[in-house]
């Protein structure tokens, strides 16, 4: 034809209409595939953001012809454009989404082509008019109106990735009334996202990110190291390691958290050296998704297997609970024997400074307490090591706060201040090894708050046992007649110090860290995945360091004053009851006759005698101590309406008959 | 192997219940009689070194004395599946074999002659232990043995030891019965010296009411020593199982007793546990909750000292300090419930001079020893109507003494010679002056008991501190 077409003049208005609608159904035929005629010719304007296609019909065409011929030439420029998108988004930068659109629509426009190729063929055999053309044009006219709308909007954003995916899906949505169509892009959508959900799955199933274009929606930070979470207080490894982008594609919206943890979960085990892989069965049918939906519940079958595995594998290979058990007997003092060991034989080198304390002879020390005491089955006692801090546990707890941002109120500055001298016995801690993958757990942070319970715990301790010190030398002088002395005054003070020590103790044991940790016990037994295990385990350590007082500083400044007080106390024993007692020697002339008598001979014998130093020293701890208490009451009884555990230690501290009087 | 602790059994009685003492022990912590580890008890976690010690050959050896002056009930022991248990080189029964004759003044007499083979003895197993805490004397007072031969060697052990704990468990006689020993009562008094001035911590076991406890509670008709003694054993094994299973509190005995004892010499406490078995026993499967035991150690009729008092002097008794050491499966969140609960009921009754309230450790339970309940618990108090147990000690003393029945048994021996019983009158006072002490324990003014004296310059400075006056405490 084009051959006939050539020997004439420009014009096809020469022509007979008849001849004139063969050659314009063979221009029209090959303009729809993109190859301008002599009579209809393609103009390409270069507009700023994308071409404006004209086409341009000889004047003299018949004008029924013109007419019929301009109403296919949208078909046309379909073409033109949807080929042109092709050409284009096929070059690699643009994304694995935009090579399998491109590749569905290059397939559609095969199929297109396919199509003008048949009515080509019947119009060599006479049998094609324009009007059959248009007519055979018609359904395939919607669909590639449809395409060129979405690539139009897809090159004038310049999109890719998801929200291709979400204007694809987004045009099926809009062309919901035309079944066809959007049966076309639902195919289209499909198609698009098959690389997608390739990356998809691997992610849900496998863990890793194969995503060479960072289209996915989840992105991985390589410069958080797993290692941080041991040594780094605010490590962010866990929560920022892997986090969500923008662009989620709308049918994964709903579910993209459960996505991310999901392979965050199945990373972890990859981690461990475990290859873990969601099993086939499972897998298989995650590519077909569709409008049943059934790739939500592919993807939840592979978050529950991810998350029952890594739960099953920190619980059972790496024995979660044995770890928090073994913490809890050696930083709750749950299994407290080896501290009293400890506590014998490492006396001395406790007593110093902080910074001549060696950390070398208490860490031998400790390993020799804790072999020779109930530790030594636990194999888990290995992980324990010492340390000696900087400061005491007030100022500790102050910079802590700020860090926590909770309640910092204006006392947190005269917090800061330090005891005059702090000892070894102020700054001693515990710290405990864990590695990966426990250390998703346990963290730095979460040791950290362990440790702040653990400090406060040991100085009780160490109080309690210099309290222990002293009743045992007023044991010493049983065999005095103490009645009416400043002794006698001085064991009951001795005995006020004790109760309130023990009681606190029992407090901090018994009633905040044995029953919640019995609660989280039993929560970490039915969860589910691990960050449920790591909610439970945050949720247990700030209840107990807020029940533990640790977040309150007013009182504990009040129980430190309170401790410093028994310590003192404690210290000054000695001389208060030698003080009290002379001796004679047995050549005196007293007639004492129990002692002469029972006498071994050479021995001292002794009586009591008063001492008024003795007595006010004696009496102004007791008016102090007492103060002290008395005010530690008020303060606990008003606050216990905010923090109603505090009526518990109220309750202790005070004993009963603060309650039969007060209450 | 820190804080160990050294028990010495003395006498007929001491043997006796330090013989059922080390079964318990043993069953506990799944050692066979013949001090071998059973291959069940694999769990570990427990302390067995503070009451024992491995030899060579890994078996498991009481740190125990079995001290006596006649052979029958050592013998017994010796020929019994448990001979092998003990270390052979820590029995003592003396030469000649004869006794005390149920005579405090010979036991005490003899302990002087044997003191340095005995000496030797505890010097060698202070010697074998780490960090020693303190001996366990097991004896009972009203012999002579046990009573005398014990006096003597708290003397020596608060001399040698000073600083060394000195916990005894003393049975005290049975108060109904009559007794075959007609001395009893002087034995009790110079004995009960020895237990204020020379000991730490007495845990008072009391034959009366152990025997009412088999007859009441266990419905045993005619409860055998053996019986009572079964009783004496579960109380000593349970008042140690915060040092053999630790936990958070009272894990060394100094921290246990420190917080029991409020002055130097009140340091006698009762006893009382809950649900009791005998061996044999099918015992009728009781609910025990923690409520439910903290309830029933408050029950007089669990409590293993015997209320001597009228009603009028009981109503005045007061607790002066309790532990409940509650062992097997607790709810943790129970205890503060029951003591709430104690609390609000009043079932408590207790000095009103300084804080109190019941103190609870909780425990673990042998995994080895089977029981139908699954908590038990063991009260140790210190109790101000410990104070008639010794008033009716001294009441029968009088009795004896006025008649001047029996004395010459104990002047034949040095400390009575010459009719010097200067020795009786002066066990006498100090046992008076302690159940004074226990009286005023009852009064609100305790604190300032014995200072009213004019002279006391404390009387007033006391009141300007005032401090301690519990009513102003708010």
């Amino acid at each position: 034809m084009n051959q006939m077409a050539t020997g004439f003049e420009n014009h096809i208005g020469y022509y007979d209409p008849a001849v004139q609608e063969l050659i314009v159904i063979d221009e029209v035929l090959s303009t729809m595939v993109g190859v301008e005629g002599h009579y209809i010719l393609i103009k390409t304007l270069r507009g700023k953001k994308d071409d404006i296609i004209n086409f341009l019909v000889d004047p003299s065409m018949d004008l029924a012809l013109q007419e019929l011929a301009k109403r296919i030439f949208p078909l046309c420029k379909s073409f033109l454009l949807i080929n042109q998108f092709v050409e284009s988004r096929s070059q690699f930068q643009n994304g694995l989404v935009n090579h399998a659109f491109s590749a569905a629509l290059r397939a559609f426009l095969l199929d297109y082509q396919a199509m003008v190729a048949q009515l080509e063929h019947q119009f060599r055999l006479g049998r094609l008019s324009l009007q059959g053309l248009w007519f055979y044009c018609q359904p395939m006219m919607r669909s590639m109106q449809a395409l060129s709308t979405v690539i139009q909007k897809a090159s004038v954003n310049n999109i890719s990735g998801s929200a291709v995916l979400n204007l694809l899906q987004s045009q099926a949505k809009a062309m919901a009334g035309d079944n066809a169509v959007r049966l076309l892009l639902e195919k289209m959508t499909q198609c698009a996202s098959s690389a997608y959900m390739s990356i998809l799955e691997r992610w849900v199933y496998e863990g890793v990110i194969d995503d060479p274009y960072g289209e996915f929606f989840i992105a991985e930070d390589k410069s958080l190291q797993k290692e941080s979470l041991t040594q780094d207080y605010e490590a962010k490894y866990w929560r920022q390691r892997y986090s969500l982008k923008d662009g989620i594609p709308s049918f994964l919206a709903n579910i993209a958290g459960t996505i991310l943890t999901t392979g965050k979960y199945l990373n972890v085990m990859r981690e461990c050296g475990h290859n873990v892989q969601v099993p086939p069965s499972e897998k298989s049918k995650l590519m077909s998704f569709g409008s049943n939906h059934h790739y939500l519940e592919c993807i939840k079958a592979a978050y529950n297997f991810a998350s029952g595995e890594l739960v099953n594998l920190i619980k059972e290979k790496y024995d979660l609970t044995g770890k928090l058990r073994s913490i809890k007997h050696y930083l709750l003092l749950d299994q407290g024997d080896f501290l009293v060991h400890f506590m014998d034989i490492a006396r001395d080198e406790l007593g110093k400074k902080p910074d001549e304390v060696s950390v070398e002879k208490l860490q031998s020390l400790l390993d020799l307490a804790l072999r020779t005491t109930a530790a030594a089955v636990d194999p888990y006692h290995e992980g324990l090591t010492c340390i000696v801090e900087r400061s005491s546990l007030l100022k500790r707890l102050g910079t802590f706060n700020v860090t926590e941002v909770s309640q910092i109120d204006s006392s947190n500055n005269d917090i800061l201040e330090e005891p005059v001298s702090i000892t070894g016995l102020e700054t001693f801690s515990l710290s405990y090894k864990v590695h990966w993958p426990l250390s998703i757990v346990l963290s730095r942070k979460a040791l950290t708050k362990y440790q702040l319970i653990f400090r406060f715990l040991f100085h009780c301790k160490h109080v309690d046992r210099q309290l222990c010190g002293a009743w045992q030398t007023h044991q010493g002088v049983r065999a005095l007649n103490t009645r009416g002395t400043a002794i006698s005054r001085s064991s009951l003070l001795c005995r006020s110090m004790l109760k309130f020590i023990n009681s606190l103790l029992h407090y901090l044991t018994f009633e905040v860290i044995e029953p919640n940790w019995h609660m989280m016990y039993s929560r970490l037994q039915s969860a589910n995945s691990i960050d449920e295990v790591i909610q439970h385990h945050d949720f247990f350590l700030d209840k107990c360091l807020r029940e533990c007082l640790l977040l309150l500083p007013e009182l504990l400044k009040k129980v430190e004053r309170l401790k410093s007080m028994c310590l003192q106390y404690a210290a000054a024993t000695q001389w208060l009851i030698s003080s009290s007692i002379v001796l004679h020697s047995p050549n005196e002339s007293i007639v004492d006759s129990i002692k002469a008598k029972q006498g071994k001979s050479g021995q001292v014998l002794k009586s009591t005698t008063r001492n008024a130093a003795v007595t006010d020293s004696i009496l102004k701890f007791e008016k102090e101590f007492n103060t002290e208490l008395q005010s530690l009451g008020s303060i606990l009884s008003s606050s216990s309406q905010a923090e109603p555990y505090l009526a518990h230690l109220a309750q202790w501290v005070l004993g009963v008959k603060h309650e039969q009087n007060g209450l | 192997m820190p804080r160990e602790i050294i028990t010495l059994q003395v006498g007929q009685c001491g043997n006796q219940i330090g013989m059922e003492f080390w079964k318990q022990l043993c069953s506990e912590h799944g050692i066979s009689k013949d001090g071998i580890l059973e291959d069940f008890a694999t769990q570990g976690g427990d302390r067995k070194d503070v009451f024992f010690y491995q030899a060579d050959d890994q078996h498991y050896i009481p740190r125990a004395l079995l001290i006596d002056l006649e052979p029958r009930v050592i013998n017994g022991i010796q020929n019994s599946d448990y001979r092998n248990l003990y270390n052979h080189e820590n029995i003592f029964v003396s030469d000649h074999g004869g006794g005390a004759g149920n005579n405090w003044a010979s036991g005490y007499h003899q302990g002087k002659n044997v003191e340095e083979d005995i000496m030797d003895m505890i010097d060698r197993e202070a010697d074998g232990s780490d960090s020693l805490e303190g001996f366990v004397l097991c004896h009972s007072i009203a012999g002579g043995t046990g009573s005398g031969m014990g006096s003597y060697l708290l003397e020596t052990l608060n001399d040698r030891y000073s600083k060394k704990l000195v916990q005894t468990y003393s049975v005290f006689p049975n108060q109904m019965e009559t007794s075959d020993v007609v001395v009893q009562p002087y034995n009790s008094l110079l004995t009960l010296k020895r237990l204020t001035l020379n000991a730490d911590c007495v845990v008072v076991l009391d034959n009366t009411a152990l025997n009412r406890i088999a007859v009441e509670r266990l419905h045993l008709s005619n409860p055998t020593f053996a019986q009572t003694n079964s009783l004496v054993s579960t109380v000593m094994s349970a008042s140690t199982t915060t040092l053999r299973y630790p936990g958070y509190m009272n894990n060394d005995l100094v921290g246990l007793l420190a917080s029991l004892i409020p002055t130097p010499r009140c340091h006698f406490l009762m006893t009382g546990y809950t649900p009791l078995t005998v061996e044999r026993q099918a015992n009728v499967i009781r609910k025990t909750t923690v409520l439910d035991v903290m309830r029933r150690l408050l029950q007089a009729k669990n409590i293993m000292v015997s209320s001597y008092a009228r009603t009028k002097d009981a109503s005045q008794a007061k607790y002066i300090s309790i532990l409940n050491i509650i062992q097997g499966e607790v709810d943790p969140t129970q205890v503060h419930e029951s003591l709430q609960r104690i609390r609000e009921r009043k079932l408590v009754n207790f000095i009103e001079w300084g804080p109190a309230s019941i103190q609870v450790a909780l425990s673990r339970k042998s995994p080895y020893v089977q029981t139908a309940h699954r908590v038990s618990g063991l009260m140790l108090a210190s109790h101000t109507s410990i104070r008639h147990l010794f008033s009716k000690c001294l009441s029968q003393y009088e009795k004896l003494r006025r008649k001047q029945a029996f004395l010459d048994n104990y002047r034949k021996f040095p400390m009575f010679a010459d009719n010097d019983l200067s020795e009786f009158d002066e066990s006498r006072d100090i046992i008076e002056s302690l159940v004074d002490e226990y009286k005023a324990c009852e009064s609100p003014d305790y604190i300032k008991w014995g200072m009213e004296d004019p002279n006391n310059m404390l009387t007033g400075e006391g009141n300007a501190a005032g401090s301690l006056d519990p009513k102003s405490v708010v």
